[in-house]
């Protein structure tokens, strides 16, 4: 009878194994592998990890949110803008606001699908355009830069990785762990699993996928502040957002997320989110050129999922 | 005293009316019967109760205090608790935070089950749970918001009896308790013996409210219909006995522990009736027949000759059809009724290319007058009541051609008066010299219908009864695998 949590525990355990290999295999590659190289690769993971816990929060959710890039970058950019040369308080102070905005983007953009009843895909493809463009037109050169102290508190100090480990781990636990046990996260799980189901339930539909984008924008927006911290800059370029928006997307079906709603986790994708960082990396020390490591990036998803699917079959027919 | 009083509630949908004017009173301690053809508006009337929808006109009082819920959760919050036909249960997620969806006790909730015999793990996922058993931890759910007023629609129709029974102690209790229940069901002869009172809608209007008693299940049917009475079942036209022709042959059928050496033989010209409780494998045998699923082991043979079917179109090539227990697995919802007339024609029209639309519009003209579909709602199959679909349903087969119809519970959940069109309707197949094989839940009435019956029990078959022992105690008795019938000719 418990099948169907089984198969979400051994696609867990599938992409843990599948990190490890590759984490292994990225090891042996470096002359050295210690606390400074499992930083780097923590501090390359970051953005994409938690852009990928808040994509795999809507796709549970029953939605997808192809403008989640976009937003990470209008972050970025801002952050990048207002924190250059400021000091530690006030690149707080501006990282507190940039939440605050993307928090207020995921509103939007989870009131305008409540209201206009089109489609996710359709509204947040359009707002992808929009915000990448608002971006454009703040930041227009890349540059900026933030607080060396502030940075710190992501990339820390040394050869510790700690601190980058927490930017990973605390959302998950402060975030993901207290919601998923509330009634909002419930809530969330239902309209993603059977939204009829959902109303006679008694959950408000249009409210919780407000808040569903909502805190999907909150992880965009941390997202967004990680990477002004690592790179030290901003830039708003469209490329970057759009390959973002789809390695989340990426990540979140790597990750045991079902594209269909209601199942899954925020685990996986951020073991799924360190693989999709693995593979280029790896090609890349092998002297590869970087277009196959994409060919390679996506017929694994593929292959992933067909697993996946076989897996979810076998589990149907031994029931 | 009314506990709860319904007054002149309208309701309409864009320019579909599906509440002229409706009244209902339920006074504390009954169990009320709301009962109605498909499309009278029972269901809008329970919406509007539950929160699930608003009226546009009218006014609803609970205990003399006046009501409206804006949700379904301040329904159950001010004591009305509703049971769907569908259970409101999220599928992906596990009982237990189905029920803290719901504000629901776990200790409150458990006792209720465990009143009913039932132990369900709450850890359990609970799409995975069978659908019986979901209603009754649906019931068991709404048990626990102690609701002064209990709605049940249809909750006995996919129920196996002892599950069924349960429900219905369930109902006394409550109503001994002095609360009440509304009851809606197609079973007029539940109706008749666990109501106190019933109210029957017809076109949106409360036509007659009475007490149920011996006989008063003709009154139901006259006031259901109104003036275009008919008898609950057209009468049986001359059996096609004459034909000895055998067109299907099934011999030593498996599948896995769910079937087990099945054999029996339609005849060309019959209707044959299959009778069984829930999940016997009946199923799973209308799945192999109809060439969705490959059997372990055994043959079937069409016209004497062997077949093996790899996929639903091999049984359709030859000429069996399937109408599926669930309407929605068979229809394109979003589609108009005439191309979900025409869907399995495509084929005989033009496999590649435009179709072309004349033939096809001659086929679907002759299916929808010979079913006597309710065209009004012709653009999107999903806007027609249950009955309109699944004549839609079967229609397809009459406008596709077919030697062997194959009927899986074809009118759960139907109204009497399309319940006797569809009946008559598989006579006339049969006196056209077409077979019909019919599984229906409702024992009853498979003597209305069939030339003989077959009995499955614990997927094998349990006997064969020719039509004129098929009486409900018979039959009842056989579906429950009770050994040493008279009558039963064991196969």
């Amino acid at each position: 009878m418990k099948n169907l949590r089984l198969r979400e525990r051994s696609w867990t355990i599938g992409i843990t194994i599948l990190f490890l290999i590759l984490g292994f295999w990225r090891s042996q590659q470096l002359p050295k592998f210690g606390g400074y190289e499992i930083k780097t690769i923590i501090l390359g993971v970051v953005p994409i990890a938690l852009l990928a816990m808040g994509q795999s929060l809507i796709v549970i959710g029953g939605g997808i949110n192809l403008a989640i890039g976009a937003e990470a970058l209008l972050i970025n950019c801002l952050t990048a803008k207002f924190m250059n040369g400021t000091s530690f308080i006030h690149s707080l102070l501006i990282a507190i606001l940039g939440l605050l905005a993307s928090v207020a983007v995921g509103v939007l953009t989870g009131w305008i699908i409540g209201a206009s009843g089109i489609a996710d895909i359709v509204v947040t493809l359009a707002t992808s355009f929009i915000i990448v463009g608002i971006a454009m037109v703040i930041f227009p050169i890349p540059g900026g830069g933030t607080n060396a102290h502030f940075a710190q508190l992501i990339t820390g100090g040394g050869n510790s990785f700690l601190l980058p480990l927490l930017a990973i781990a605390l959302p998950y636990l402060l975030i993901w762990a207290p919601l998923y046990r509330s009634r909002t996260g419930i809530a969330i799980f239902a309209i993603g699993s059977n939204k009829d189901a959902a109303f006679l339930s008694g959950v408000d539909v249009k409210t919780t996928r407000i808040k569903l984008y909502a805190i999907g924008g909150l992880f965009a927006g941390f997202s967004g502040i990680a990477l002004t911290c690592v790179t030290k800059s901003g830039s708003a370029i469209i490329t970057i957002s759009n390959a973002a928006t789809l390695n989340s997307v990426a990540a979140s079906v790597l990750g045991g997320i079902a594209l269909s709603g209601g199942v899954g986790g925020l685990f996986g994708p951020v073991l799924a989110s360190v693989v999709i960082y693995f593979i280029p990396t790896i090609m890349l020390g092998y002297g590869i050129d970087p277009a196959y490591s994409q060919i390679i990036q996506g017929t694994l998803t593929i292959s992933v999922v067909l697993v996946g699917g076989w897996l979810r079959l076998r589990a149907k027919r031994s029931k | 005293m009314a506990h709860l009083k319904i007054d002149n509630v309208a309701k309409s949908y864009g320019s579909v009316v599906a509440l002229k004017s409706a009244n209902l009173e339920v006074i504390p301690g009954e169990i009320h019967a709301l009962l109605g053809a498909n499309g009278a508006g029972k269901s809008t009337l329970m919406k509007i109760l539950t929160g699930v929808t608003t009226l546009d006109a009218g006014s609803i009082s609970l205990n003399d205090l006046p009501i409206s819920f804006s949700s379904p959760d301040e329904a159950r919050k001010n004591g009305v608790a509703p049971v769907f036909q569908d259970p409101a249960l999220i599928p992906d997620i596990s009982l237990r935070r189905n029920l803290k969806l719901t504000s629901t006790d776990e200790k409150k909730f458990v006792s209720h089950l465990q009143a009913m015999g039932l132990t369900v793990d709450l850890s359990t996922i609970t799409g995975l749970i069978e659908l019986p058993v979901l209603r009754m931890i649906d019931l068991a759910r709404a048990l626990s918001h102690d609701p002064e007023i209990l709605i049940l629609d249809e909750i006995t129709a996919a129920l196996p009896i002892d599950l069924a029974e349960k429900v219905i102690a369930i109902m006394e209790k409550h109503k001994a308790n002095g609360k009440s229940v509304i009851f809606i069901s197609h079973r007029l002869a539940e109706v008749e013996s666990i109501c106190d009172r019933a109210t029957v809608l017809r076109d949106g209007i409360d036509v007659d409210t009475f007490a149920t008693d011996e006989g008063s299940e003709e009154r139901i049917v006259t006031s259901m219909l109104g003036t275009k009475s008919m008898p609950i079942i057209n009468p049986k036209s001359e059996l096609g006995i004459g034909s000895e022709q055998i067109f299907l042959e099934v011999e030593n059928l498996t599948q896995g522990q769910m079937l087990t050496g099945v054999s029996f033989t339609v005849k060309k010209g019959e209707v044959l009736g299959l009778a069984a409780l829930e999940g016997q494998g009946q199923d799973l045998l209308f799945e192999i027949l109809a060439g969705e699923r490959k059997p372990d082991g055994g043959s079937i043979k069409v016209n004497g000759e062997p077949v093996k079917f790899k996929h639903p179109r091999d049984a359709i090539a030859r000429a069996i059809g399937y109408v599926p227990g669930d309407r929605k697995t068979a229809l394109l919802p979003q589609r108009s009724i005439h191309e979900n007339l025409a869907v399995t024609t495509f084929r005989k029209i033009r496999s590649w290319g435009k179709i072309n639309s004349t033939s096809e519009s001659e086929l679907v003209s002759n299916a929808i007058d010979s079913l006597q579909i309710d065209t009004r709602a012709a653009s999107q199959v999903r806007q027609l009541s249950g009955g309109n679909q699944q004549k839609v349903t079967i229609g397809r087969w009459v406008t596709t051609g077919f030697d062997l119809l194959l009927c899986f519970d074809p009118t759960r959940g139907i109204d009497v008066g399309t319940k006797a069109q569809i009946y008559a309707l598989m006579r006339e197949f049969a006196d056209q010299g077409h077979s019909v094989l019919l599984f229906t839940s409702e024992l009853r009435e498979i003597p209305l219908v069939c030339d003989r019956a077959i009995i499955i029990y614990e997927g094998k078959i349990q006997g064969e009864l020719p039509i004129e022992k098929c009486d409900e105690a018979t039959l009842l008795n056989a579906v429950h695998g009770l050994p040493g019938l008279p009558g039963l000719d064991v196969a």
